[in-house]
Order: structure tokens, then C-alpha cells, then sequence
């Protein structure tokens, strides 16, 4: 991690650091990398990777429709919609 | 300090207080974050009509930490929970020592709850993970986040945890209403008889809180409790597996928080591009930027393997020695976080202090498992014995007056 | 100039035909009013969580099925990360380490003959919402409708080496998708979309060239257009040193004809899959998987062959009726009914095209029941019901639905009459009142017969055998 890898982190995140952030940033990883190193000390190439704690599975729904919710209200809190729409500067495609 | 970001005047002296992370029609929630400041959500979390359903009115919403992963609440954009001195403090146990609610509901997603009711002298119970639906939360770290409840003994947290707990069908990871139902208050349970110590752990914190920990272990073992230190070197392993995970799956969830729809948008924007960066720059803090960046590294192509499916797999380690634990022992016995008291100048110098005390919370959090405080200490109990833990609680707090 | 080859692999994406959406309970009809059918898990508000639409799951497996895949008995959600304002919450829900159906095959036929085409994956995901770009005030306006509607991607291998391939390719998938009630498969309305990566090598090469990818293409003539296009481009590029070729998407200009590099969209690149943490593993258990696959409909070439061998049609009209599966199952319920299948496909492929497109409807938009239709024909053929009547019906049933169609002649007075008194009493009256044609008739004018004929039907409303009619009516003439 150096500050052209930590430049494009903070493009693909939509966020931007000031060069004290990114000092604390590059400090920061370094010291998550040293403990990353740790979790080796474990071997666990047999060892099946657990996304879930609880062992549930296939939990789904009938295929119904509701309308639970109205425009209007969903976009009562919007910073700016035109016409029903929600709307950005244009984008280039 | 501010402790207050909505207070319901009229409610009863039977009322919860909740942490602003659960979203609630009739009043703001805004995650302690500008990003969502004034943000109506057009539903109620389903713990709120649990708790109405169950005779309990809403006290107000309690200031948190920006999405509550920091140490105790001080990176709130409306103000850190801090007494004047500087010590740091939890907006949801001073709701509980102004005497304005009987309990809190807290959002478990870093152990910030945790740590608030070790240091405040509150009694918690963080339930087994999909016991309490986190349908209407405000989602962080999906894999590990639960719906706690914090209060001034473990009969009141046993009430409410009775209240909220069961089946939900509008959180795919919510467990069987019979599954929920052994949480609750008048479910069998076995008492809690041998606990195993996680020696590596404890020893790590200070001397106050080595003190509390041989308190607790003094007056439960008055009660015939057997103590037995246990090498904890794996559980250990939970604290950086658990820190990898929470910020990949942060990263993911504030990502839709971009100034599109709702909550804040800069002013200072022509392109697409500066309206998201700008709008995400502006509304969060410095320790929530850390952390998605991190995230995002976590599952980048080149570390996908290395770093987020290594995380993966020692949640399972850790999940299995635990399992093991308990082949022997009905809980294991560690702090819940290093100290008895921090102040803004802690972290000042360590913004990143709720990274090292994962340590202490991240067990729990990785493996869903149940965890009390009481004493300024934490009990991790087999999934279920939510009865046991508090059963142990409140033998404690019966001898510990 | 040096032989080159052409190199295409396709990724289609088709929206799945399900009342709901894929994780909320919003309509995933196409259209309607801006953000209508929207609710804050699909407009990318805290709070709710994904629950998988079952239906969706089931519409993973028979696409699969149809394309000849493997299933995955145990299938899981990811998600993926970019920013763009048609995705709510700056991830899509998709599969990216445990697809629903992997490794298919899909048989084409073109001018060179028989191939086989690959199929790498089939995932279930989510749509993402739709931008309308206002030039007036050079803003975007955001619909998020769209969002969340069911989709599989179908990812094929490079196997496809021309634009003819790839029309049959596409052709095969959207008959057999439809004929399983996967999808519409409607290019005209988005449903049916197509990224086409394109690379050029020497023939006989065993190193691919450099890739380009087409997004979203929706129409199969565009499609066409758009891989000569490329493809000449390439071998320009390779052959002339015109252009250096990079790895790039491009968007294809239908009206100028001409493909561009796009400018911005998603560059940064590094997706960040991982494992959605509040989506259980779908587990597909031998009940699950049976029930599928008990379901799977005849495949359209298959059914073409027994129409014609089995039920003796002809080519073209098997040929028609097995374009669509509801005029299929129409035509096979009301074979079942009548037991004529000719009669029936004459009444399915002309009276009811006809009746469709008067309304401006597709084959796959017939809904009339195939039963009602057997009963129909077999009172036409059983001389109860005039065609010209039962024509009248018809078109009723398209309206609504007749549950008992002989009542429905009944009652609406469309049968035809044996009552030769009755008869008899309207032609007595015709023949006295219009004495100018029976002597008309009589003096040798044939057609003057067809006057009186008409006059009767209209007073008897057509529920009278013509040969009966005509019968009494030369008898009463002839007594007159």
C-alpha cells in the first residue's frame, strides 16, 4: 500500500483524504497488515470458509406483489427530484 | 455531552430507550452520522413493535458513534458522549442512570454496547445471532451485528430480550420462532457450573480491569463455580478476522449512502463524481473513511484471497474451538474491553482503539454466539443459554451489592 | 491479406417472468409512472433486507434445464461493487462463486451446419434501475422501477465465430426461454439484452485477440450490424495499423453505424465480490429439483416433429403453432377436447392470429382456453353452431372467459335450430312477402335464390344448417 494504490482506494470509494488522513491511512494499514500476518499462523487450506454463523439455509419468499410504499414519500427526504424522478448532474455514457 | 437526540415526553416509566441505529417512523435516525441527519424512515425496526406488543413505551433515541464502530460513541457528528473531564462515557447508560428508561436497545455491531456497560456498570446480554430480527436496523456488518439490551440488572434485560426475540420473516437470517423462543425467560436451562478463563485475553488488560475479572471470579466461585484458565491462543485469532469482515461488509452497506437519494448532498459539485465524492467526504468521519478503505482493500482482487477468505476460514477455527470449549465448559470468561475508564485523549492518540479492542468483542461478534456483561466482565455462553448467562448475571449482581 | 477469424462470446441477460421482484415484494412489471413501483429496499434506503423471491429461483433452474446445465444443488448470492446512480445502493446482488446452472450446451443451425455453443454459467441477479438523460437542463433522472427485477445472465463460452451464429444462438435461447415461461425474451423492451465480446485472430491461431465488449444490445438486428462492424474494424486495425485495438468497452450507434469507446462508465474496475452475508445458501433438495424438472416443457423442435408425425399437420402450420408455447398449449388442450387437431390449428392460426393482431397482441399474449376452444370447434363440427357464430364466440373469449360454451350458445341464441317447423314458418313469410324473387327464381335466376336464402338466415340469426335451409326453402318455393 503506497499513496498511488491508497489515490485510486479512495477514487473507487467516492471518498478523498487529506495528506494527514493519508499518512494515518498508510500507518494504519501497515499495522492491519502486520496482524493479517497472525491470522497465518494458523493453517486452514482444509478449512471450508464460513460466511454464515447459523447453519439456515434456503429462506425465501412467495412470489407476490405488494405496494407497501408511495413515491411521494419515499422521495420526501430526497435533496432533489424532477417530475418523479430523483435527479444527478448527467452522466456520460 | 450530548446524550439526547429525541426524547418521547410522554412515555411511561416502563420505556427502552434506543440507540439511534434502529430506524423509527415518528423520529429521526441518523446512525450518529451527519450523512443521515434528519433521515425519516418510513417504517419502524421490528424490535419497536415487539417492544409496543409487550407493553413497553419508546423512550427516545440515544446518541451513538458514527454506525457505532468506534470505542464508546465519541466520533457522533451530534457531539461525543464525554463528561466534562473528558472521560468517555455511552449515551445509552446515561439514558439508564438518569432513570428515563428501564433498558436500551443497542445495536450490537462492534461491541461499543459491550464495552458501554463494562465501563458504566451495567448489566448487558448480547443474544445469539438471528435470536432478534435486524429488520429496520441500520445494517453494518450483517454477518456478526445483533440487537443487544443493556440495563441496571440482568432480571430487566432478561424482560426485554423476552420481548423482542423470535421469528421474523422479514429477516432471512432470523431464526425458528422455537429456536428464539429458548432465549427467553421461563426456557429450560442448564446453570452454569465451569467456566473456562481465556487466560492470553485477560491478561492483556489493565490491572483495574484484571481486578474486576477476580472479583467476578471470587464471588461466583463463593457459589461453587469452577474457574479453569484455558489456552485462548485461537480465540485470540477472532479480533483480526472480525476487523477484516466488519470493514468489508461496512464498506459495502455505506456505499449506498452517496448523496443520490437521500440524506446529505454537497453543495459543491458539477459532475456525478464530485456529487459522490464530495457529499461522502463532507458527511463521514474520519474513523468511518479509515474503515471503508480498509474494507475495500480486504476484498480487492489481489487480496480477496489472502485477507477476506483467510477471515473466513478462521471464523470457522475460532467457531470450532469454541465449539470444543464447550465440550467441557458452560462459558468462557474474558473482559470486554482493556480498561476501566477511557478518555477523549485515548483516543486522540489511538484513533483506531475499537480495532485493538476487538480483541475482547470480536469473539462473540465472528461467531454469533451469546455474550453478558455484568461486573465490568464479559461471559461468552454456548448459542442459547442466553437463561444461563443470565441466570449467572444476576447470582453476581446479588452478591456483589 | 492474411485469413482471419472471428471470436464472440455472449452474455445474455434476460428479465426473469415473475409478479415480484427478486429480494422486496415491488411489481417487476415492465413500465408504469416513474419510481412507482419502488419501496425503500429497492431505492436503496436502510433497514430492509433481501428475501429471495422463490419463483425466481425456480425460473434459475428450468433456464438452466432448458440449456442443457448442471444445476448447483447449493446456490448463493454475492454482491458486487460500483457506483453509478441507476444502482440504489452502490452494490448489485448477483452470483459470483455458486451460480444456479453451470456448463450448457445449446445446439444451433445455420448455412454451415450443425454446432454446438457452450454455455459457461447461468446467474440470478438484479436489474439495475433505468437513466433518462435530459438534455434541456443537462441533468440525469433516476427510475428505479427497474431495480431489483429478476434477471439471469446467460454466459456463454467464445464458441460463436459469425453474426449468423449469434442470430441463431440468440434465436434458440429466446425460443426455448419461452417456451419454458422463463422470460418474454422481448428485445423491444429491454428483456432480453446482449453484451457481445468480440475479438479477431488469424485463422488457425491459438492466441485470442484483443477483446472488445458491446453492451446492451437489443435488437438482433443491431447485433448483427454492430459484430460486422467490429469485426471489420479488427481486421483493419490488424491488417492497416488504423488504430491500436485495447481491451475496452464500446457502446454501438444503431443509427450511425458506427461503435464508440464509452468515456467513463465503471472504469475503476475492481468489482469486490463477496458473499452476501444476509442471504442464506439456497439449498436445492431432490424434491425441489424434480418438481423442475418434471415441469420442463417439450422443447418447440421436438413438438414441431410430433405435430406433423403424430396429428398429421403440415409443416407450415406445425411450423406456426409451435412459435409460441400458448398457442401450444391452446391448440393441444383443444386436440384434446375435439380431437381434431387440423381443425384446431386452422382455427388457432388463422382466426386467432387474426383476432391478436387486430389487438395489436403477440402469440405468447393468447390466453383463451384451449378447452373452450375444443368445445367450440366440436360444436361447429357437430353442425350445432354456425362458423360465422362460433367466430362471434370466439372473439368473446377473448374478452372474457366462458366457462360452459354450449350454455354460452344457448343462451346468446347461437344454436342452430332443428326445429323445421320453425324453419319452415320464417320461410313461408320470406317467400310470401318476396314474391318479385321467387318468381325470379323461378324463371330461371339462380340468384335469386341466395336473396331469399339471406333474408332467412338473417330472421333465423344464422342457427340453421344451410343445406337444411336451402332444402325447404326450393321445396317451399317450388310450392308456392
Amino acid at each position: 500500500m503506497d499513496r498511488d494504490v491508497l489515490r485510486r482506494l479512495e477514487k473507487l470509494n467516492q471518498l478523498s483524504l487529506t495528506e494527514e488522513q493519508k499518512d494515518d491511512f498508510l500507518a494504519f494499514f501497515a499495522k492491519q497488515e502486520q496482524e493479517i500476518d497472525k491470522l497465518y499462523t494458523k493453517d486452514t487450506e482444509q478449512v471450508e470458509r464460513m460466511v454464515h454463523v447459523m447453519p439456515i439455509m434456503t429462506v425465501v419468499r412467495e412470489d407476490i406483489e405488494k405496494k407497501l410504499f408511495e413515491r411521494d414519500d419515499l422521495q420526501k427526504g430526497a435533496p432533489e427530484t424532477t417530475d418523479g424522478y430523483w435527479q444527478v448532474p448527467r452522466t456520460v455514457d | 455531552m450530548n446524550i439526547y437526540l429525541n426524547k418521547n415526553e410522554k412515555a411511561s416509566a416502563n420505556a427502552v430507550v434506543l440507540d439511534d441505529l434502529f430506524l423509527t417512523k415518528d423520529m429521526p435516525t441518523t446512525g450518529g452520522s451527519m450523512m443521515l441527519k434528519g433521515y425519516m424512515s418510513l417504517f419502524d425496526a421490528e424490535v419497536i413493535s415487539k417492544l409496543s406488543a409487550a407493553g413497553y413505551d419508546i423512550a427516545g433515541k440515544a446518541n451513538v458513534g458514527e454506525f457505532s464502530v468506534d470505542l464508546l460513541g465519541e466520533t457522533s457528528y451530534y457531539g461525543a458522549c464525554a463528561k466534562d473531564d473528558g472521560t468517555l462515557t455511552n449515551a445509552c447508560a446515561e439514558w439508564l442512570n438518569a432513570g428515563e428508561a428501564t433498558a436500551a436497545l443497542c445495536f450490537d455491531i462492534n461491541g461499543t454496547p459491550r464495552r458501554a456497560a463494562a465501563l458504566c456498570g451495567k448489566t448487558y446480554i448480547k443474544p445469539t445471532y438471528g435470536t432478534v430480527s435486524r429488520y429496520g436496523t441500520i445494517a453494518i456488518a450483517c454477518s456478526g451485528e445483533t440487537v443487544g439490551v443493556m440495563a441496571n440488572n440482568a432480571a430487566d434485560c432478561g424482560k426485554v430480550l423476552s420481548a423482542i426475540a423470535g421469528h421474523d420473516d422479514k429477516d432471512g437470517t432470523s431464526l425458528s420462532e422455537a429456536e428464539c423462543a429458548q432465549v427467553k425467560n421461563g426456557a429450560d436451562f442448564t446453570k452454569i457450573k465451569k467456566i473456562a478463563v481465556a487466560k492470553s485475553i485477560c491478561d492483556s488488560a489493565d490491572d483495574a480491569t484484571k481486578a474486576k475479572l477476580a472479583k467476578f471470579r471470587e464471588v461466583m466461585s463463593a457459589q461453587g463455580i469452577e474457574f479453569v484458565e484455558i489456552d485462548d491462543t485461537t480465540l485470540a485469532l477472532a479480533k483480526t478476522a472480525w476487523n477484516v469482515c466488519m470493514s468489508a461488509e461496512l464498506c459495502n452497506n455505506v456505499s449506498r449512502f452517496d448523496g443520490v437519494k437521500y440524506g446529505h448532498r454537497t453543495s459543491n459539485y458539477k459532475t456525478i463524481e464530485e456529487l459522490y465524492t464530495n457529499s461522502r467526504t463532507e458527511a463521514f468521519g474520519e474513523l468511518l473513511k479509515t474503515i471503508i478503505l480498509f474494507g475495500s482493500e480486504t476484498l480487492s482482487t489481489d487480496n480477496y484471497m489472502r485477507v477476506y477468505d483467510k477471515s473466513l476460514r478462521i471464523r470457522r477455527v475460532v467457531v470450532e474451538a469454541f465449539a470444543e470449549i464447550f465440550k467441557e465448559y458452560d462459558a468462557v470468561l474474558m473482559p470486554a474491553c482493556a480498561k476501566t475508564s477511557y478518555t477523549m485523549d485515548d483516543v486522540k492518540a489511538n484513533k483506531y482503539l475499537s480495532f485493538d479492542e476487538a480483541l475482547y468483542t470480536a469473539p462473540a461478534s465472528l461467531t454469533g454466539l451469546p455474550a453478558a456483561v455484568v461486573g465490568g466482565v464479559q461471559l461468552i455462553g454456548k448459542a442459547f443459554s442466553e437463561q444461563a448467562l443470565l441466570d449467572a448475571a444476576a447470582a453476581f449482581e446479588k452478591e456483589d451489592k | 491479406m492474411k485469413k482471419y477469424e472471428t471470436v464472440i462470446g455472449l452474455e445474455v441477460h434476460i428479465e426473469l417472468a415473475t409478479e415480484s421482484k427478486i429480494f422486496c415484494s415491488c411489481s417487476a412489471k415492465f413500465g408504469g409512472e416513474q419510481n412507482d413501483h419502488v419501496c425503500p429496499a429497492c431505492c436503496g434506503m436502510p433497514g430492509m433486507l433481501p428475501i429471495v423471491n422463490k419463483h425466481v429461483v425456480d425460473l434459475g433452474m428450468t433456464a438452466g434445464l432448458m440449456l442443457n446445465c448442471d444445476i448447483n444443488r447449493v446456490t448463493t448470492f454475492d454482491k458486487k461493487s460500483y457506483y453509478y446512480p441507476d444502482l440504489p445502493c452502490s452494490y448489485q446482488t448477483t452470483q459470483w462463486f455458486s451460480p444456479v446452472a453451470i456448463n450448457g450446451t445449446v445446439p444451433i443451425e445455420t448455412s454451415k451446419g450443425k454446432k454446438n455453443i457452450r454455455i459457461k454459467q447461468i446467474h440470478m441477479e438484479e436489474d439495475a434501475g433505468k437513466l433518462v438523460h435530459d438534455d434541456w437542463t443537462d441533468t440525469t433522472l433516476v427510475d428505479f422501477n427497474r431495480t431489483s427485477v429478476p434477471l439471469c445472465e446467460i454466459v456463454s463460452q467464445p464458441d460463436l465465430s459469425s453474426a449468423e451464429e449469434v442470430v441463431a444462438y440468440l434465436e434458440q435461447l429466446r425460443s426455448r426461454l419461452r417456451f419454458a415461461k422463463v422470460s418474454g425474451c422481448r428485445m423491444e423492451q429491454g428483456s432480453m439484452r446482449c453484451d457481445v465480446n468480440l475479438s479477431v485472430r488469424e485463422e488457425g491461431s491459438d492466441k485470442l485477440g484483443v477483446r472488445t465488449e458491446m453492451k446492451n444490445m437489443n435488437s438482433i438486428s443491431a447485433i448483427t450490424r454492430a459484430i460486422e462492424y467490429e469485426t471489420a474494424r479488427h481486421i483493419d486495425a490488424l491488417e492497416n495499423g488504423t488504430e491500436e485495438l485495447v481491451q475496452e468497452t464500446r457502446r454501438w450507434d444503431d443509427i450511425k453505424g458506427k461503435s464508440y469507446a464509452m468515456r467513463n462508465k465503471e472504469t475503476a474496475g475492481d468489482y469486490r465480490y463477496f458473499p452476501d452475508p444476509n442471504i442464506m445458501p439456497i439449498v436445492i433438495d431432490d424434491e425441489w429439483f424434480d418438481r423442475i424438472k418434471a415441469s420442463l416443457p417439450e422443447l418447440p423442435e421436438v413438438k414441431k416433429a410430433r405435430y406433423i408425425s403424430e396429428l398429421g399437420l403440415t409443416e407450415y402450420d406445425a411450423e406456426q403453432l409451435t412459435q409460441s408455447r400458448a398457442f401450444c398449449d391452446c391448440f393441444e388442450a383443444a386436440c384434446d377436447e375435439c380431437g381434431q387437431p387440423k381443425e384446431v390449428a386452422n382455427w388457432l392460426i388463422s382466426d386467432c392470429s387474426n383476432i391478436l393482431n387486430k389487438r395489436q397482441m403477440i402469440a405468447d399474449d393468447l390466453t383463451i382456453d384451449g378447452k373452450a376452444l375444443g368445445k367450440l370447434i366440436k360444436l361447429v363440427l357437430d353442425g350445432k353452431v354456425q362458423r360465422g357464430n362460433a367466430k362471434k364466440i370466439l372473439n368473446t373469449m377473448f374478452d372474457e372467459e366462458i366457462a360452459d360454451i354450449e350454455q354460452y350458445a344457448k343462451d346468446n341464441n347461437f344454436i342452430v335450430s332443428n326445429d323445421t317447423g320453425a324453419i319452415e314458418a320464417v320461410i313461408k313469410a320470406v317467400v310470401a312477402e318476396d314474391t318479385r324473387s321467387v318468381n325470379d327464381y323461378k324463371s330461371g335466376k339462380e340468384k335469386a335464390l341466395m336473396a331469399l336464402f339471406g333474408k332467412c338466415m338473417k330472421q333465423l340469426k344464422g342457427n340453421c344448417s344451410p343445406d337444411m335451409l336451402r332444402e325447404l326453402l326450393i321445396k317451399a318455393i317450388n310450392e308456392a
